[in-house]
């Protein structure tokens, strides 16, 4: 098989991931028990029951589930139309895209951030084991990741906007709501702070852990002990011959928390109020907001299986032995 | 309407749709329904002159507007944005009358079928244009030619036969038979600008507009409405009828944790709370500066109990023990209500009886004659012993092959109705009943319960976001227990839905207060509902930096929140 071959082959079993999820995703929000008319509408006015039915009929529901709504929902999507959100009465790629962008912002700072140190750590650990580093590493990392998302930006929160006076809620000031970005950088940093502290605090540990024990299989290697008797320094023997093969399973592991945090975000977007993803994925749930769930459930879907993808790909760069399975 | 989350009910209720919560003293004012003057000449505080730094008040909610366009908002948040943006022909007042908003005075005719309402003159939309009696005529006339397009609004203008505007100045509205409760109905009949409502093709399409630059006549003109970030923005009206407002600008923010709200309001990112969380309220009343406003709503807590008839289509799975009022009483006395309000409530409710709370136009509509039946175990062991429900070995009362066990289910989102069904259950237990708590996710519910009757007992609340009580009283009429509808206890009874229709053509309110409590008598006699507690809401703000704000505490009628327009017009910063 050639090197061709084999991606194309990753490529077209991504694909029917892909097209595997979407149809369990359609057919599991519609098993959920309840009326979405009544979850969109739930709350608010009274509302006769020949309007909700008017509405049930404006949003497809009057049809059956098999085969007509499947066909009109395929139907959109062929056509680039993720449909139109029944709460709030946007284009559901139009919803989708603003708050992409912020929680692209807070993973990527955050995701960056927790790697490096967390990579860092964990080798400095490895490498210096059984010292007062490694076990001071090894606690830190241990807590951090035990700690609970939720409590963890609560304080940072509290001790944040109170001793260094950081901005409690939000993406940006209110008032620079609407203002090109560019303008408010600054602002828009600001805001970033907190949340991405708690991102980096939270998946740093894990990062640390995977990395540390890698080192220490790598160190083991006969290699290695050759490494050393040619006569290379440590910081060679660390770069050139222990890190790229103790980063594998740490790249395995950035690739799944890649797909996962564009979700798994919702407890820091929640506690920051950070307009993102993770809070869309929780309102669109609670109010039954079918073609929004679906929309923002292709995207997750895309999201872990294109990052697999990624991280397939990478290892096969990494590591030559890949490249023929 | 349906069904609020017990955690909500405890704080965000009276600061919903239109409110108008008032305390239970002072039932001598009766809505205003029907008279030609306005009950109150709303004042606006002195604007501020000079070139002082513009002041800003920072409102912090739970909840960001659903959309800004009236014809397809469901969300409390998104009235309190458009009465601050829109006028309408009344609006209401502290204590359940209404004011003249749009009108100068209104009057009704003789048979109750014609409403005259003189507009008061030089009324200006923000954009400059003049208002005329012909831009209401119209929106009205549009709300009710378009049931599915103005989903969230058609029901108001129920039984309306058209709105008219003979000459600039003056808007009718006929109706086919007299409307007990038209200030309301009214009320939220939003004077839009007839340029951005008009030209939609179809429902979809005007339902897709989120109106986020909507024009309107009301105080406050409509700056930013971001929908991604949760954020509106309002600035003073300078052409406003009664004088621009002190506040020159109101920025909501939307805050998803309740934590995070209260932090930002101690470290000042925010002036004002929407609604306190209930676990919050003794933090925010430790803080420096702050007052805090606490008001009985309208909500309650309520056990449902299966009234279903035999006869429904699907057959209730109700126990049929049920059916018997003695067992019911039993319940209603067995159950320590004060337990409930000290130790799921921490202090923040009553006991109550009534689907009416007093929170009605400052208890004018509460029946104050009925007694609610006394907490007492041995008072419900007599009643089941009187009735013939005996003792079995295990304690579980019984009688004719009936057995006194129940499934006690309540909404799984809410963090309060577990513990109440715990304290129920105890109760139960200690005088023979066996009620078994378990927690349904609440879209179950409603599908098992409307039209259906598939359970024993069920603890929910109801928001009570309607100052008027119609829709309150609505709940309890026969013709509601079907699947769409809001009856979910399935009580039927023909003397209750013949005073219910007389109620709403009783334009005298003294006549409308009797057949309302006599509703609530039968209610009270039949016990479908079993009203556990009535909820209070929790704001608060920075007065050390505004004042102007009502006495809350001087007058306990007095229904308004703090973000309403009518408060937020007195308003003013500390200079």
């Amino acid at each position: 098989m050639t090197r061709t071959d084999v991606i194309l082959r990753k490529f077209a079993l991504a694909a029917v991931t892909i097209a595997v999820v979407v149809l369990l995703n359609f057919i599991l929000f519609r098993v959920l028990p309840g009326d979405p008319v009544r979850a969109v509408i739930g709350r608010g006015v009274r509302i006769s029951a020949e309007t909700q039915a008017a509405l049930r009929v404006q949003f497809g529901l009057d049809k059956p589930v098999f085969p007509d709504q499947f066909i009109d929902t395929l139907g959109q999507w062929a056509q680039g139309n993720l449909g139109v959100s029944w709460s709030q009465r946007r284009p559901v790629a139009e919803v989708l895209v603003a708050k992409l962008g912020n929680t692209l912002l807070l993973i990527t700072a955050g995701q960056l951030l927790s790697i490096i140190l967390g990579v860092g750590l964990g080798l400095l650990a490895g490498w210096r084991r059984k010292t007062a580093l490694d076990v001071g590493a090894l606690t830190f990392s241990l807590i951090t990741w035990a700690t609970p998302t939720f409590w963890l930006g609560i304080i940072l929160l509290v001790a944040g906007s109170a001793w260094l006076g950081l901005p409690t809620a939000g993406s940006r000031d209110p008032g620079n709501v609407g203002k090109p970005m560019l303008e408010v950088l600054p602002d828009i940093a600001e805001h970033l702070i907190l949340p991405t502290l708690t991102f980096t605090l939270v998946y740093l540990g894990q990062y640390m852990l995977i990395m540390r024990s890698s080192v220490l299989e790598v160190l083991s290697e006969d290699y290695i002990l050759t490494a050393k008797a040619k006569g290379l320094t440590v910081w060679q023997t660390l770069t050139r011959h222990a890190l790229k093969n103790a980063l594998l399973p740490v790249v395995t592991l950035i690739a799944l928390n890649l797909g996962f945090t564009v979700a798994g975000a919702i407890y820091i977007e929640t506690v920051f109020s950070y307009d993102g993803l993770g809070r869309l994925f929780q309102e669109a749930l609670n109010r039954q907001d079918y073609p929004l769930l679906q929309g923002a459930f292709l995207l997750l879907a895309v999201a872990v299986v294109g990052s697999n993808l990624l991280a397939d790909l990478i290892y096969a760069y990494l590591d030559p032995r890949v490249k023929t399975t | 309407m349906k069904k609020v989350r017990a955690l909500l009910q405890a704080s965000v209720l009276a600061s919903l749709i239109l409110t108008a919560c008032a305390g239970p003293a002072a039932p001598t004012a009766a809505p205003s329904e029907g008279t030609t003057a306005p009950a109150t000449e709303p004042t606006t505080a002195p604007a501020t002159g000079g070139d002082t730094e513009p002041s800003e008040l920072r409102i912090a909610w739970g909840q960001d507007p659903d959309t800004l366009n009236p014809a397809y908002s469901f969300l409390a948040v998104s009235y309190t944005v458009f009465d601050l943006m829109y006028s309408s022909l009344v609006k209401e007042g502290p204590n359940g009358e209404y004011y003249g908003d749009l009108a100068e005075t209104w009057e009704v005719s003789d048979d109750g079928l014609t409403w005259t309402y003189t507009l008061r003159p030089n009324i200006v939309f923000h954009d400059g244009t003049p208002l005329v009696a012909e831009d209401v005529a119209w929106i009205i006339n549009t709300i009710k030619d378009d049931p599915e397009g103005w989903a969230a609004l058609n029901s108001y203008t129920a039984g309306f036969v058209e709105a008219t505007a003979p000459d600039a100045g003056t808007v009718v509205i006929t109706t086919d038979y007299p409307i007990s409760n038209m200030n309301y109905r009214v009320s939220v009949l939003y004077a839009v600008k007839r340029a951005d409502f008009e030209g939609f093709a179809s429902a979809e399409e005007l339902q897709n507009f989120t109106n986020a630059e909507g024009i309107g006549t009301g105080a406050y003109k409509l700056v930013t409405y971001d929908t991604d970030q949760g954020v509106v923005i309002m600035e003073a009206n300078a052409d406003f009828y009664a004088g621009a407002p002190a506040i020159d600008r109101l920025i909501f923010q939307t805050f998803d944790s309740g934590d995070a709200q209260v932090q930002a309001f101690r470290a000042g990112d925010v002036d004002l709370l929407y609604d306190v969380p209930s676990t919050a309220v003794e933090t925010v009343r430790g803080i420096a500066g702050t007052t805090v406003v606490q008001r009985p709503t309208r909500g309650f807590t309520e056990l449902i109990v299966n009234a279903t008839l035999p006869d429904n289509d699907p057959a209730p799975t109700g126990n049929p023990a049920l059916a018997d009022l003695a067992v019911r009483q039993a319940m209603s006395h067995a159950i320590n209500k004060q337990d409930i309000v000290d130790i799921v409530w921490q202090g923040l409710a009553r006991p109550e009886w009534s689907i009416i709370a007093p929170a009605f136009s400052g208890g004018f509509y509460h029946n104050d004659s009925i007694t609610d039946h006394a907490f007492s175990l041995d008072s419900a062991r007599e009643v089941l012993d009187a009735a013939g429900w005996v003792p079995s070995s295990d304690g579980v009362r019984e009688k004719d092959g009936m057995r006194l066990e129940f499934r006690l289910e309540f909404d799984a989102d809410s963090d309060s109705y577990p513990r109440i069904a715990d304290l129920i259950a105890t109760n139960f237990r200690e005088v023979g009943m066996e009620a078994t708590p378990a927690a349904v996710d609440s879209d179950t519910l409603i599908a098992r319960t409307t039209g259906v009757g598939d359970f024993d007992l069920v603890i929910w609340g109801w928001g009570g976001s309607d100052p008027d009580p119609d829709f309150m009283l609505s709940i309890m009429t026969c013709g509601q227990f079907v699947s769409g509808g809001w009856s979910d206890s399935g009580y039927c009874n023909e003397e209750y839905d013949m005073l219910y229709a007389e109620q709403q053509a009783a334009l005298d309110p003294a006549e409308r207060q009797r057949i309302i409590h006599e509703m609530q008598a039968l209610l009270f006699r039949d016990l479908p509902y079993i009203v556990l507690t009535n909820e209070d809401s929790v704001q608060a703000y920075r007065s050390d930096l505004f004042t102007g704000f009502p006495d809350y505490t001087a007058d306990s009628t007095y229904g308004l929140g703090l973000t309403d327009a009518y408060v937020l017009r007195q308003a003013q910063p500390v200079p």
